[in-house]
């Protein structure tokens, strides 16, 4: 079974992933700031992160740095409800970037799409 | 107008310059008597009305830092112009800079700040003059996404650069990092291009190559890994080097102590291919406030002790008292005493020589003080016992040597 690594500040965001993505058939990590994402990476590698980019203690885009410089090859991908950080170098260096909605068909069709590709690669 | 950002990377331990880089960086070594390697750089830089420059430094930079803060501070920070030395500060990982690919990667965030359409990569390793607003010009009329500037050098000295091979219309071909057969120039068999590690790149597209770089199990390296990645998918051109002075195409790595004994000596040389006394192109460097060059002493008799620089460049602060100096550099406030003799040889500041010293082809670093009657550069073996000695027999002298 594939591990998503799902890194958000609201309980409630998490919930709701946790809820649909199990649904989707992953085993799902939780994760509530960039840090905790940090320390659940090198607990046990997951097959994907997804990111949220605004948190309090670290935030999405200094993790994203942290994560690279320790495990290159997990896919990540940027959820945040600002699409401004497009912009924003750092963010470039994640493999995708998901505006948030309440609505997950695009987030789990990234997922999905990244999962195949990682699997094709190897 | 396009808004262009230098960072000058400043980070290189210089080993084959050792004992002149045991207490300092390669760019903050002494060259020329009053200047730092930087100093061409930086000079370039402003010589070129480029005012927006970052120096990121690693290894040993206290001394690099120093001589930035202190000669440097030239520029108007009201008008948006800064000289900034930024130290690695692990922001972006927990590692020092893997290579100089990672040493932008890592200082990323620099580049969001400014936001800059081109960024001017430097190094501060080299000696040369150069206008770099002409090697932009060149970089946009060819609509180039990364322009590399190269310089014609023998074919024997492959093993020491990165080799260029290019097609007639200056794209590169062929990047081919310190080999054993080079890509000679068609025209001459003896001849090869090499990168003077000086590169125009377009803003976003090197931050895409620097991310998809860093992600990778690279050496992290401009010249091994990010422009051979690049030459088969973006527009990748060499620029030819021009210095202004049409046969000297003067531009030194100086990466040995004998090339930066042989470039040092040039300067003293009737006619150097290196010209510091361009107007039009001045070297700044740090100026402290030292009295003027001084010879005392011209005894006419027997014996007697005559105070004299001949062929020589002579610094502020120099007191050539009753000994004599040929074919040598002498840093500020360096004093050579009564019948004392140096020949073919580099003092960095503050030197002292005392009475009856002999020194040929030697570098003395700063603060040493040579013992009255000592000899360096007369007997090889003997001096190997206390100092480096090349294989070419040029002794060196570390920094704050005493006799005790």
């Amino acid at each position: 079974m594939e591990t998503l690594l799902i890194v958000d500040d609201e309980a409630h965001q998490r919930m709701l992933y946790q809820e649909e993505l199990s649904d989707e058939g992953y085993q799902i990590m939780l994760a509530r700031n960039g840090k905790e994402a940090l320390e659940k990476v090198l607990e046990s590698t997951p097959d994907l992160i997804v990111l949220d980019i605004r948190m309090p203690v670290m935030d999405g885009l200094e993790a994203l740095g942290k994560i690279i410089g320790k495990e290159r090859n997990i896919p990540v991908i940027i959820h945040s409800a600002y699409s401004s950080y497009k912009d924003d170098f750092m963010s470039w260096a994640a493999d995708d970037f998901v505006v948030k909605s309440s609505d997950l068909t695009e987030l789990k069709r990234k997922i999905r799409e990244l999962l195949n590709k990682k699997k094709a690669e190897k | 107008m396009k808004k262009v950002l230098a960072l000058i990377l400043a980070g290189g331990k210089g080993e084959r310059l050792y004992p002149l880089t045991r207490d300092r960086t390669k760019p903050a070594v002494p060259f020329g008597a009053i200047y730092r390697i930087i100093d061409f750089t930086l000079s370039n830089c402003i010589n070129s009305n480029l005012r927006r420059i970052y120096v990121l430094s690693q290894y040993k930079s206290l001394s690099l830092g120093r001589h930035i803060q202190l000669g440097w501070n030239i520029l108007s920070s009201t008008l948006g112009e800064f000289i900034t030395v930024v130290p690695a500060q692990q922001r972006i990982n927990e590692h020092w800079y893997k290579g100089t690919a990672d040493a932008i990667y890592q200082n990323i965030y620099l580049l969001q700040k400014e936001l800059p359409d081109l960024l001017l990569i430097l190094s501060g390793d080299h000696v040369y003059k150069m206008d770099y607003m002409e090697m932009i010009d060149f970089h946009l009329e060819k609509g180039a996404d990364v322009t590399v500037a190269v310089v014609e050098m023998d074919k024997r000295l492959s093993r020491e650069f990165g080799v260029i091979g290019i097609d007639s219309d200056y794209r590169i071909t062929e990047f081919q990092e310190k080999p054993d057969n080079p890509k000679t120039l068609p025209t001459r068999p003896d001849k090869i291009l090499v990168s003077m590690g000086v590169y125009v790149f377009d803003t976003e597209i090197i931050v895409r190559e620097l991310i998809e770089d860093a992600k990778k199990d690279t050496a992290h390296d401009f010249g091994k890994n990010i422009i051979p990645a690049m030459i088969n998918k973006n527009r990748v051109v060499a620029y030819d080097f021009k210095d202004g002075k049409e046969d000297a195409h003067y531009w030194r790595d100086v990466g040995t102590i004998e090339a930066y004994f042989e470039s040092n000596m040039d300067l003293v040389s009737v006619s150097p291919l290196l010209n510091l006394y361009d107007p039009e192109w001045p070297i700044h460097t740090y100026h402290g406030a030292s009295p003027p060059a001084k010879t005392v002493f011209d005894e006419s008799f027997g014996g007697g002790r005559r105070g004299a620089a001949l062929e020589s460049i002579i610094s502020g602060g120099c007191v050539i008292s009753g000994g004599e100096v040929r074919r040598s550099l002498l840093s500020p406030n360096v004093r050579v005493d009564s019948y004392a003799q140096v020949e073919d040889s580099i003092l960095l500041e503050g030197v002292w020589v005392k009475e009856h010293v002999r020194i040929r082809r030697a570098i003395i670093d700063k603060g040493s003080e040579i013992p009255p009657g000592m000899q360096i550069g007369y007997d090889l073996e003997e001096d190997a016992r206390k100092f480096t000695v090349t294989e070419s027999g040029i002794v060196v002298v570390p920094k704050g040597f005493r006799s005790r």
